[in-house]
């Protein structure tokens, strides 16, 4: 066998028993003082397991988050910490349902318009502090935190004075119509055709970063930006591609949502699925390939939380709790640097040479 | 335009300003001591809403504001031990651990509340205390400027007092100058024997204190309840308030006093009906011109001196 695969097999079981072993510190206080602590366990664990039907749930949470966790991957990878993906998915389901209502039906291409729309609107949440960043210095981190907000306010005000259906109770939009709508996969479940496009998009982005000239170039430039510039890379045309790259995917992820699972646009606040793309970008390693297991991983863990919200009555925010401490725990130098790791690392490398 | 004037003089919209100011630069004090000391305190925003619960919590528990604000305290600075302990003994990254108590703080400020009242979403049921305000006994009693200077929330006081405090400390005691020592250069710091993790716990502790007391006085004195994520963004505007005051304790007031000043007239211009969603844009993104203003003329400066 390879040896730099089993060098990394074991980096991966080790990921798997601190995530095992996180899982278990955090469910094993809230289910103590059930009756039956096991029965609380199991629920999270196996639940999501049980039926094809929550398998479908676990593939429908997964979507939107695969593609926030590849666009959080591009965007890193070119060394900027562009956090502006968070706003990008609201602006791409507000563009997406603009597109859906305003503009004429396109017939069977009327979805792909609604989320071309959506890519390049929600962009702009990403271009503006890579643009900001690259030309005046601004720190990206920081204007691309506020700005998020900036464009909630924004977009709800679209929202309130462009789209709002006064005949419903609360702010939301018009109906959003039925052709433009994605294709439901299964029955009883939300699990929609974007499920196929963000696993076709994680796997060309694997192919683009890991076996594309240009995704070198990326690599380059976000690992090495003095070495690239020694190459004589044109490092801010790459950075810039990235985001505008990233912010796209970011926008995809808002528009499939909306199409796929609502039936009117009606987030007031930000939704979330940016910061948990994030999660994702750090669990698959900044690897677009793991982007969709560790994206499945989170979708279990939420079909999981909401076995305990309505078997157990535990409310399924004890997955927030989780996610937080798995980050910790896969991303701790202690842990994965640890001598003992590397020295096992190594001997098996030189066991293999040795052959 | 009367209407306009008539706001501005009037001693209501001062105490506004302060209102909203007061959280802010308490949590813009809090990151700046942690940026300060290399640690970065992007966290702070989940600090502010753990102390904002807690304080509740404990406020109407003891029927004390007093011990709910210690308890806040306390909460805070152990949120910043924990930072601390993950960054520098687990080895995480920095800016992931902050995420990471951000996510940790909102599900468990849910989860807490739910299971101290069996509500999600508010803790209207619970009677908890509000930090009183302050009638200054002299300076209140003068005609025209008494009624802006006096009867604030006693925090709002105390965050004030907390700018030459905290510039002091930094400037003047052996603590602050070993702060900056280790924020500047870890390893030149520990060639002359400062312990970088310790200076970096402590940091972190008094910037997590600092989030807990910010967030107490948003649920026991800008409001009297707790909410679901009820920061709303408040330690991010806070993070872009340090940078804009250039890591400094009296840049960093005056940083507040813009945002406190554009959010007011945002509260305002509401009243006097301008969109009020696009009102709410303005204190996030007068921090984005101003970042840019500013680092674009440091590069400027830099470019004259070649």
């Amino acid at each position: 066998m390879n040896r730099a695969f089993l060098a990394g097999l074991v980096r991966f079981a080790i990921t798997l028993a601190v995530i095992g072993a996180v899982l278990l510190a955090v469910l094993i206080p809230f289910a103590l003082p059930h009756e039956h602590p096991g029965t609380v366990i199991a629920a999270f664990l196996f639940g999501p397991l049980s039926s094809l039907r929550h398998l479908g749930n676990v593939a429908e949470y997964a979507t939107p988050i695969a593609f926030t966790g590849l666009a959080a991957t591009v965007v890193f990878r070119s060394g900027l910490f562009n956090l502006g993906i968070e706003s990008g998915v609201f602006l791409g389901g507000l563009a997406a349902t603009t597109a859906a209502l305003l503009l004429p039906s396109f017939g069977p291409f009327t979805p792909l318009v609604a989320i071309v729309v959506g890519a390049v609107v929600g962009s702009i949440s990403c271009i503006v502090p890579g643009e900001l960043r690259l030309r005046w210095e601004a720190p990206e981190m920081v204007t691309s935190l506020v700005l998020n907000f900036a464009i909630l306010y924004a977009g709800v005000f679209f929202l309130n004075y462009y789209l709002r259906d006064p005949a419903a109770g609360s702010l939301m939009s018009y109906r959003i119509p039925a052709d433009a709508k994605l294709d439901r996969l299964l029955a009883g479940t939300r699990l929609n055709s974007g499920a196929i496009v963000a696993l076709v998009a994680c796997l060309a982005g694997g192919v683009w970063l890991y076996f594309t000239r240009s995704g070198l170039n990326l690599r380059i430039v976000g690992q090495g930006p003095v070495f690239a510039s020694h190459l004589g890379l044109p490092s801010r045309r790459i950075i810039m591609q990235a985001q505008i790259v990233g912010g796209m995917i970011a926008g995809m992820a808002g528009a499939i949502q909306v199409l796929g699972l609502y039936p009117r646009f009606s987030w007031t606040q930000l939704p979330g699925l940016g910061w948990t793309g994030i999660i994702i970008a750090i669990l698959a390693r900044e690897n677009p390939f793991y982007v969709v297991p560790a994206a499945l991983f989170l979708g279990y863990l939420q079909v999981g939380g909401d076995f305990l919200a309505r078997d157990i009555g535990i409310p399924s925010e004890v997955v927030g709790l989780i996610t937080a401490a798995i980050m910790l725990a896969v991303t701790a130098t202690a842990i994965f640097q640890h001598p003992a790791v590397l020295r096992l690392i190594r001997r098996i490398r030189q066991v293999e040479a040795a052959r | 335009m009367t209407g306009l004037l008539n706001i501005v003089a009037d001693p209501a919209t001062f105490a506004t300003v302060l209102r909203v100011m007061t959280p802010l630069l308490i949590a813009a004090l809090g990151i700046l001591i942690s940026d300060r000391a290399g640690v970065f305190n992007l966290g702070m925003e989940g600090m502010m809403l753990t102390g904002a619960l807690v304080g509740v919590l404990v406020s109407a528990w003891t029927g004390s504001a007093w011990l709910g604000l210690l308890a806040a305290v306390v909460a805070g600075g152990l949120m910043g031990a924990l930072m601390a302990f993950a960054v520098n003994t687990l080895g995480a990254n920095l800016i992931i651990t902050g995420i990471a108590m951000n996510l940790a703080a909102s599900s468990g400020t849910t989860l807490g509340l739910f299971f101290a009242t069996g509500d999600k979403g508010m803790s209207g049921a619970l009677k908890s205390g509000v930090m009183p305000s302050i009638d200054l006994p002299l300076l209140g009693s003068i005609p025209v400027i008494g009624p802006f200077v006096s009867g604030h929330n006693v925090l709002t006081y105390g965050a004030l007092l907390a700018v030459p405090l905290v510039s002091l400390m930094m400037a003047r005691t052996a603590f602050g100058l070993r702060i900056r020592a280790v924020g500047v250069d870890p390893k030149a710091a520990a060639t002359v024997g400062i312990s970088v993790k310790l200076i970096q716990l402590k940091a972190l502790i008094l910037s997590g204190v600092l989030g807990g007391i910010a967030g107490a006085y948003l649920s026991m004195g800008y409001v009297s309840w707790f909410a679901q994520d009820m920061t709303a963004g408040r330690g991010f505007i806070a993070i872009a308030i340090e940078v804009m005051g250039m890591g400094t304790a009296w840049g960093t007031l005056a940083a507040t006093v813009v945002i406190a000043i554009a959010e007011t007239l945002a509260i305002t211009m509401q009243t006097l009906g301008l969109p009020n969603e696009l009102m709410q844009m303005i204190p996030y993104v007068v921090p984005i011109v101003i970042l840019t203003i500013w680092t674009a003329r440091g590069r400027a400066k830099r470019a004259a001196l070649k």
